[in-house]
């Protein structure tokens, strides 16, 4: 745990079942700490848990989910900690959106499509900031519209005249109305393509350069976070199964299935390598595991996986904290993976030289067959 | 041998109270047995309209299509006999099956069209030929379901066995793979690469990213707005862009292995470029001189006409008027193709 001074959200042991005849237990046990003016990323296929996960932080949980274990604390700049699960009525609405904002993936489905932009932004200002009057509220929209690079004259105008990545932008817009201190990004990008997607991040940016609010960044796009986030967490079946700083994961992965994960994305400029992605598909979230949720996938598997559930411990041979320099808000030194490979009582040898830390061995190292596509030759034109 | 040949292919639809959108301008490309061409673009530059309008599920405004030489059959019995032979996999598995129906029936269907005597016995096992063809196993078991017991990944495998079924030529690939999560997709891509081997598939594959296309096709063509602005071989067109489109397509995709630092300044460099350019057009199309002028941080007046489609190395074509003759212009796009 690192010092509460710079931490404006902490959430510990967060579990969130789906009810139903045999409930579906789709986060497990996720303990996350979020800094002042950091990204956090968390990445993870589909169905791992990770949009529930920002839904349990937000308190929108909605039946059938429902939170059946955990704390969340938000700590406010220069104010006393807050137990959000406390919150209740006017608290908890005062505490969405004026603290904790979020962006959510489909803009499409976001944004109402038979109201103007000025009246949605209204709507925001009506509930949370009423004593704003009319002219104050379109001025503060119209900065909100210019702030992430949309002309405010397209306030009058409604969604479906504005291309996905404006749409975007707006949704972003919206999160920020209220200075919020977090704001939660899930899957900001996914449905636009790189060029935009390229412009948005750029804008999200600036923007909390500007502003100084900390992220929480959801995707299954692992090669993005690398380069977004400081910190990232990659959720697996409901559960953290690694958590490393950003920069130095995409060389070093801990945990199989982050490696895993970095093996699936073909590097665009890089030499042709061995691409093979994960085999296999993630469990079923209504059954209790019995030792490691990836063990089936794992290529790496022994003994004890099968019947042992693995915990988060500090993975092997990863550098800590010291000869690094790190910057404001940010401290490394906790490199954490859920896998037995790095549990010295288990396994003394150590991970496998592809987990072990050692550079450059994504290039190499596992000895399987290399399947890159057999097109390279280039062809006749 | 090309075993699908489009030419000048060009689509228009109308729009309400405006002038005609041209989704897909004078485009002209060929599929050889064995090989894949890959098909590149943004959302919007009509790569699923080339797709359609070679499948023939609607009509080209102009253009031809040769299948082995021949005409395309478009009406009738041709058409069916074109469709045979050229088969088209969706971009989403979970709308293109028929929830209604299981696996067996989708696979059934097809064999029985193709081979009309195919019954009984024999059927099942072609269905379950077909069902291990693409590492769905164990067969039988599999076919049985119904495609809501199925994976993304697994719901992928029965569209391509599908498409299969007829026993193509063709395989038209629309984005196969966007739809699925990031750890199955290079197994459908290596199960596609496989069957094109094994069945000496010509494919066109569709896809906005670059990284695969790069991987799996011989062939690039970028699209944008309906037009092919540079074509070439895959590496070339990847790791040495002409189109200064292709360039920033390139330069936007994320890169995890670039430095902090790196990252940092070419994100500042972006920012000053985008606070100088004037206002946003993005939506518009622009009918005359290259399409792409209104993004492009090379623009120049001549760019209001039609630029020329230039040499720029082996097999390697670029849609702009940076390289119409002037060698200053060959170095003016080195330097900026460094820096972006």
């Amino acid at each position: 745990m690192s010092d509460e001074r710079d931490l404006v959200l902490r959430a510990e042991h967060i579990c969130v079942e789906y009810a139903a005849r045999r409930p579906t237990r789709a986060v497990r046990d996720v303990t996350l700490e979020l800094r002042r003016g950091e990204v956090l990323g968390i990445a993870g296929e589909s169905g791992c848990g990770k949009s529930t996960l920002a839904y349990a932080l937000t308190r929108m949980l909605k039946p059938p989910a429902r939170q059946t274990d955990g704390a969340i604390t938000f700590f406010p700049a220069g104010g006393t900690a807050v137990n959000v699960l406390d919150l209740a009525g006017e608290a908890l609405r005062e505490f969405r959106w004026n603290k904790i904002a979020m962006v959510f993936q489909s803009a499409m489905n976001a944004l109402n499509p038979v109201t103007s932009l000025d009246k949605q932004f209204d709507d925001i200002f009506e509930a949370h900031r009423p004593q704003l009057d009319k002219t104050a509220r379109r001025q503060r929209a119209a900065e909100l519209l210019d702030m992430v690079g949309i002309d405010p004259a397209r306030s009058h105008g409604f969604a479906h005249e504005l291309s996905g990545g404006m749409r975007q932008r707006v949704m972003i817009a919206m999160a920020l109305a209220l200075d919020p201190e977090i704001v939660i990004m899930d899957e900001p990008t996914t449905a636009l393509d790189v060029v935009v997607q390229r412009e948005i991040l750029d804008e999200i940016e600036r923007l909390r350069e500007e502003l100084g609010f900390s992220v929480i960044f959801i995707t299954h796009d692992l090669s993005l976070l690398l380069e977004v986030s400081d910190r990232l967490l990659v959720m697996y079946a409901g559960e953290v199964v690694e958590h490393a700083p950003a920069d130095l994961v995409g060389s070093a992965p801990a945990h199989p299935y982050t490696f895993g994960l970095l093996r699936s994305f073909p590097d665009m400029r890089g030499a042709r390598r061995e691409l093979r992605g994960v085999p296999g598909n993630p469990p079923d979230l209504r059954h209790a595991f019995q030792g490691c949720p990836f063990e089936p996938r794992c290529e790496f598997r022994f003994e004890p996986c099968a019947t042992t559930p693995p915990t988060l411990l500090p993975a092997a041979g990863r550098p800590g904290s010291a000869g690094r320099t790190v910057s404001a808000g940010r401290a490394d030194g906790d490199w954490r993976v859920a896998c037995h490979l790095h549990d010295a009582a288990l396994r003394p040898a150590g991970p496998p030289a592809v987990l072990s830390g050692a550079p450059a061995m994504l290039s190499g190292g596992a000895q399987d067959e290399v399947t890159v596509g057999t097109d390279s030759a280039g062809g006749d034109a | 041998m090309s075993v699908l040949e489009v030419a000048n292919l060009t689509v228009a639809f109308g729009q309400r109270g405006g002038a005609r959108l041209t989704a897909v301008d004078d485009l002209s490309f060929s599929l050889r047995a064995g090989q894949t061409l890959a098909l590149v673009g943004e959302s919007g530059s009509g790569k699923s309209t080339v797709v359609r309008a070679a499948a023939q599920l609607l009509k080209p405004s102009s253009g031809q299509i040769r299948l082995d030489g021949q005409p395309a059959g478009r009406r009738g019995r041709a058409l069916r006999s074109y469709r045979h032979e050229v088969q088209v996999i969706f971009q989403d598995p979970f709308a293109s099956l028929n929830p209604m129906h299981t696996v067996a029936h989708h696979l059934a269907r097809p064999l029985m069209l193709r081979s009309g005597r195919l019954r009984g016995e024999a059927l099942d096992q072609a269905v379950y030929d077909l069902l291990q063809s693409v590492n769905l196993t164990p067969p039988q078991e599999v076919a049985a379901k119904h495609p809501h017991e199925l994976s993304g990944g697994q719901r992928q495998r029965v569209a391509i066995a599908r498409a299969l079924a007829t026993d193509p030529d063709v395989l038209l690939a629309d984005e196969p793979v966007s739809m699925l999560d990031v750890s199955i997709r290079l197994e459908i891509l290596n199960l596609l690469d496989r069957l094109k081997q094994d069945r000496n598939l010509a494919m066109l594959y569709v896809t906005h990213d670059l990284a695969t296309a790069r991987y799996f096709s011989s062939q690039i063509m970028v699209m944008y707005r309906g037009v092919v602005v540079e074509r070439g071989p895959s590496d070339e067109v990847i790791l040495n862009p002409a189109h200064p489109y292709t360039q920033i397509l390139a330069s936007a995709a994320p890169d995890p292995t670039a430095s902090r630092q790196s990252l940092a300044d070419a994100r500042r460099r972006r920012q000053t470029a985008r606070a100088a350019r004037t206002g946003e057009v993005r939506e518009t199309t622009l009918e005359q001189g290259c399409r792409f002028r209104s993004r492009c941080p090379h623009a120049m007046p001549v760019c209001a006409d039609t630029p020329p489609s230039v040499e720029t190395g082996p097999g390697h074509q670029a849609l702009c008027w940076l390289y119409a003759g002037q060698a200053g212009a060959d170095a003016q796009v080195q330097s900026a193709a460094g820096d972006t």
